[in-house]
């Protein structure tokens, strides 16, 4: 696949803790396939931010004050053309991982290996 | 990494610093407080918190009073209280053991992340509560026959597959299953085999031993054996990998299952229930499904009807899921008629689920709110939204569920729907989506042949063309059987059946 061919993600980083969208940004600048459009700290920015900006794939902390990563989730997932969401956090074990999915979550990755993870997803939804 | 706040209550400030100290380093955000007396109840809420962590406090009256205060949000945060005060909570608090869990001191790192994982999870698994749906809702025919198949094989220990799209309910039928099973009083345990890597899926399903891999530290119980007595409900079983598959067969064929790194047989006394909304018989096709498991799963098959072929259950399902979101502290939904036609009009890729999301949005979004149709999102309006075009208001009938005289916003959203549809011949420039738009055209003109014949179907048909039979279909299918009242369709269908007996 040429550079041409590439779908370009527009995404959307959520989580409470701004260092670690500092983090999430760095990791995912130099993948070609990815741009950054915005930032949100809660849920609430989530939905909004969805709805505003409609990102391809929102990345999102799945505790946050508030409204948490899940129920953002399931709001996002009833708007038009919903974006693909990857829940990202802290603990990564098979619970976790299943509330992200019945929330309706494309993915989810662990914070602890969060650059191979999300490259993971990525090269494998790229061409969804 | 914050993930979120914990809050500690403890008199002894080292002690305190030190937890908060440990919390730090485990990335969650502490909050220390000497005394639940310097908590306004005013300024928080018991979510604000994931955690409490109790040390000592010196006025337990307070205490008491502020876990009162907790108690009065059903998804309150769970407490952590040290050993040498947890026998007290117990008999104080009037907490469940799942809310109550002791510390013991000294706090080591490991211990304490393993009791807020878990308070994560029992927030998670609460909230998951609260949006799961109680049992298959709707009077259509497609749920009254799903009902008496889960009725019919509920006693027996028969395996059965439930199949359907994605949202359409699948773990609501296991779950009634169960419920109307002897095995009721014993644990139904539900696994995603999809959401779970298949590196970890073994080790999940048939727990490990200590030191059978890197990071298994303690033996660890798997799903088989929390299912003991009870049913296994396996989700979206297509997904899993054809090592894993071999696996199941295995405890499917003779009930036994050794941990992982573990040499014992285990006998397992469990009810498997499986569901995917994957065609198995393709992925057999395809070589992606074991055909020897297939028919060890498909004894009873069930499948669960997408929801825009019972779209007369909406109303149900509505009425249902506004009382939920009610109870459950959600917030309210209350549709105007526009809206409700308008999510008639839908045809609901998502199924039960999607509307469950949207409901729960919409109460997010417009708490306490009257929400129009103009106020769903858009994909939601149809036609209306696909075609910015001036109106040309166009009589419409007017259904005998809303209320006469005055203003009446359905059909002004219906004459708008049909001015709309009616012009639009040319694809907007943002494109739309065909299968609606079409819909869109058949309802109006369905609609607009009720009017002219009255609400008399035979009539209707004849105007339109169509058989009488496919006609009635139709208003079921678009939830306008309610407009004509569902006695009228089923004496249509009768006159239909007499009238075919008559002729043969």
């Amino acid at each position: 696949m040429n550079g041409s061919d590439m779908k370009l993600l527009r995404t959307l980083l959520v989580d409470d803790n701004q260092a670690f969208l500092a983090l999430s940004k760095h990791l995912l600048a130099p993948m070609p396939s990815v741009e950054v459009i915005g930032f949100g700290y809660d849920g609430f920015d989530a939905v909004r931010l969805a709805e505003e900006l409609h990102p391809d794939l929102i990345i999102m902390d799945l505790v946050m004050p508030g409204m948490g990563g899940l129920q953002a989730t399931r709001l996002i997932k009833a708007q038009e053309r919903a974006p693909q969401i990857v829940i990202a956090s802290y603990y990564d074990d098979a619970e976790h991982r299943e509330h992200a999915a019945a929330a309706g979550a494309d993915g989810f990755v662990g914070k602890n290996a969060y650059e191979a993870q999300i490259s993971q997803f990525l090269a494998a939804n790229l061409n969804r | 990494m914050s993930e979120s706040r914990v809050l500690i209550i403890d008199g002894d400030a080292e002690r305190s610093a030190a937890h908060a100290a440990i919390l730090q380093f485990i990335d969650y955000r502490p909050v220390e407080v000497a005394s639940a007396t310097d908590i306004v109840f005013s300024d928080h809420r018991p979510q604000d918190w994931i955690a409490v962590i109790v040390g000592s406090e010196a006025d337990f009256d307070r205490l008491k009073r502020f876990v009162d205060w907790l108690k009065r949000d059903r998804y309150h945060p769970p407490l952590l209280v040290l050993q040498p005060y947890f026998d007290r909570a117990v008999e104080h608090f009037g907490l469940d053991e799942s809310a109550l869990l002791p510390l013991e001191a000294p706090v080591k790192y490991t211990q304490l992340n393993e009791l807020l994982r878990r308070a994560g999870l029992l927030r998670m698994d609460r909230e998951a509560a609260s949006v799961r749906r109680s049992g298959p809702t709707g009077n259509s025919a497609a749920m009254r026959r799903v009902r008496q198949m889960i009725a019919q094989v509920a006693p027996f220990d028969s395996t059965v597959l439930v199949t359907g799209e994605s949202g359409t309910g699948k773990e609501v039928a296991a779950r009634a299953i169960h419920d109307q099973s002897a095995r009721r009083e014993h644990p139904f345990v539900a696994v995603n085999c999809g959401a779970i890597p298949s590196e970890l899926l073994e080790s999940e399903l048939f727990g490990h031993e200590k030191g059978a891999f890197t990071g298994a530290i303690t033996a660890r119980k798997g799903r088989f054996e929390m299912a003991d007595g009870g049913t296994l409900f396996l989700d979206e079983i297509g997904d899993m990998a054809l090592s894993m598959q071999v696996k199941i067969l295995r405890v499917l064929q003779e009930r036994t299952f050794e941990r992982v790194g573990g040499t014992r047989s285990q006998r397992c006394d469990v009810r498997i229930i499986a569901a995917t909304h994957r065609n198995l018989e393709e992925a057999i096709i395809k070589g992606s499904f074991r055909e020897d498991l297939y028919y060890r799963l498909n004894v009873f098959p069930i499948e669960m009807p997408p929801l825009r072929e019972r779209l007369e259950d909406l109303p149900l399902l509505m009425d249902d899921l506004t009382k939920a979101m009610e109870r459950n502290g959600h917030g309210q939904a209350r549709l105007l008629p526009d809206a409700i036609h308008a999510l008639r009009a839908y045809h609901w890729p998502g199924n039960v689920r999607e509307l469950s999301n949207l409901f729960e949005r919409l109460a997010v979004l417009h708490p306490g709110r009257e929400v129009g149709a103009a106020e769903l999102p858009r994909q939601y309006r149809g036609a209306l939204a696909a075609a910015p075009v001036a109106p040309v208001v166009m009589p419409m009938p007017i259904s005998r569920d809303e209320p006469r005289g005055g203003a009446n916003p359905a059909a002004e959203l219906g004459a708008l729907q049909a001015s709309r549809v009616a012009s639009l011949s040319e694809l907007p420039p943002e494109g739309m989506n065909l299968k609606d738009h079409i819909e869109a055209i058949e309802m109006t003109l369905i609609r607009q042949a009720l009017e002219k014949s009255d609400g008399v179907v035979a009539h209707a048909a004849k105007l339109l063309n169509t058989r009488r039979t496919t006609l009635v279909e139709k208003l079921r299918k678009y939830g306008l059987s309610r407009d004509l009242g569902d006695e009228d369709v089923a004496a249509e269908a009768e006159s239909e059946r007499v009238s075919r007996l008559r002729n043969n």
